[in-house]
């Protein structure tokens, strides 16, 4: 990769929510990966934020869904009376 | 782009789609699961996850889910085979949910949120020491939240925010499917998105220092 191509901290801190939720290109990528992986700064920001959104959906993502819910879905799912509206 | 339907009127709406769109036979007559439950029954849990994260009220996720569930059943005819059927469902559940919000219209205080800077928990964890004494500071910090209480953080998002965000960190959508399940430009889904990151970051610090999980000395500045 030439220097030329190297991305700076700033245009690496532009990209770093889209580097996160993996919308760049593959080049794109591959350049702000090729920055984190030579500056200590930039990377431990990179870690940071990664952590933050890797726990917030751990913990927004731990849900159980109540039977009643399940039980509900199945009579409408098998509700004869829908099919008289056909 | 999905092929999806406009659902944010009345299901009453969808009633002439019925005849077309609902051919799933009785489970009494035919046991043999239809592609309908194949497909649905699945998405339950993630669906009521969503909900949940939307209403913050379980009896009413379960409603919402529920009449998400009525419609798609309504119309799935509509639904072409082949595509993406979650995000044909979290699209109806999204206009269900917007149908919903518009008549209860319980509107949370405002927010002056707007110019919260980047890396703010970073900046913030950093000014308490957090980043010396923790190998990963930022799980040193949300370890002390739980999820109800993060739930309460997303909760103060402004609307258009939090909805983009809520379909973001629960269901891991792309860009490119939210801004179809919502039906908005990939660009608004982005700047929506980042912004409303910024703003949680925000709120979650004045949240941890609310519940007392970081020293009161370590209060935002103004």
């Amino acid at each position: 990769m030439n220097a030329v191509d190297r991305y700076s901290c700033e245009e690496v801190f532009r990209r770093l929510n889209d580097y996160l939720d993996r919308e760049l290109s593959p080049a794109e990528m591959a350049l702000v990966q090729e920055h984190l992986d030579t500056c200590a700064q930039c990377a431990g920001e990179h870690a940071f934020e990664a952590s933050v959104l890797r726990e917030l959906k751990a913990k927004l993502r731990r849900i159980d869904v109540p039977q009643s819910l399940i039980a509900k879905i199945d009579a409408i799912l098998s509700d004869p009376g829908l099919r008289k509206e056909e | 782009m999905l092929a999806v339907p406009d659902w944010t009127g009345s299901l009453r709406l969808l009633a002439p789609l019925v005849a077309l769109a609902f051919t799933r036979p009785s489970r009494t007559e035919h046991p043999t699961p239809t592609p309908l439950d194949d497909v649905l029954t699945p998405l339950l849990a993630r669906a009521y996850g969503l909900a949940l994260r939307l209403l913050r009220n379980r009896a009413d996720a379960e409603d919402l889910v529920q009449e998400a569930a009525l419609a798609a059943c309504r119309g799935f005819g509509t639904f072409q085979r082949g595509t993406n059927f979650k995000a044909w469902f979290f699209r109806i559940l999204t206009n269900c949910y917007y149908a919903r919000h518009r008549r209860q219209r319980h509107e949370g205080p405002p927010v002056d949120l707007h110019e919260t800077p980047e890396l703010y928990l970073y900046s913030r964890t950093a000014e308490i020491g957090l980043h010396q004494n923790a190998a990963d500071p930022a799980q040193a910090l949300l370890d002390r939240l739980d999820g109800e209480q993060i739930a309460t953080a997303l909760q103060g998002l402004p609307e258009e925010y939090r909805v983009v965000s809520t379909l973001y960190l629960v269901e891991d959508f792309s860009y490119q499917q939210i801004g179809a399940i919502l039906d908005i430009p990939v660009g608004t889904v982005r700047s929506r998105l980042h912004r409303g990151r910024r703003i949680l970051q925000k709120l979650l610090w004045r949240l941890a220092l609310e519940r007392g999980v970081v020293p009161e000395a370590a209060k935002e500045p103004g």
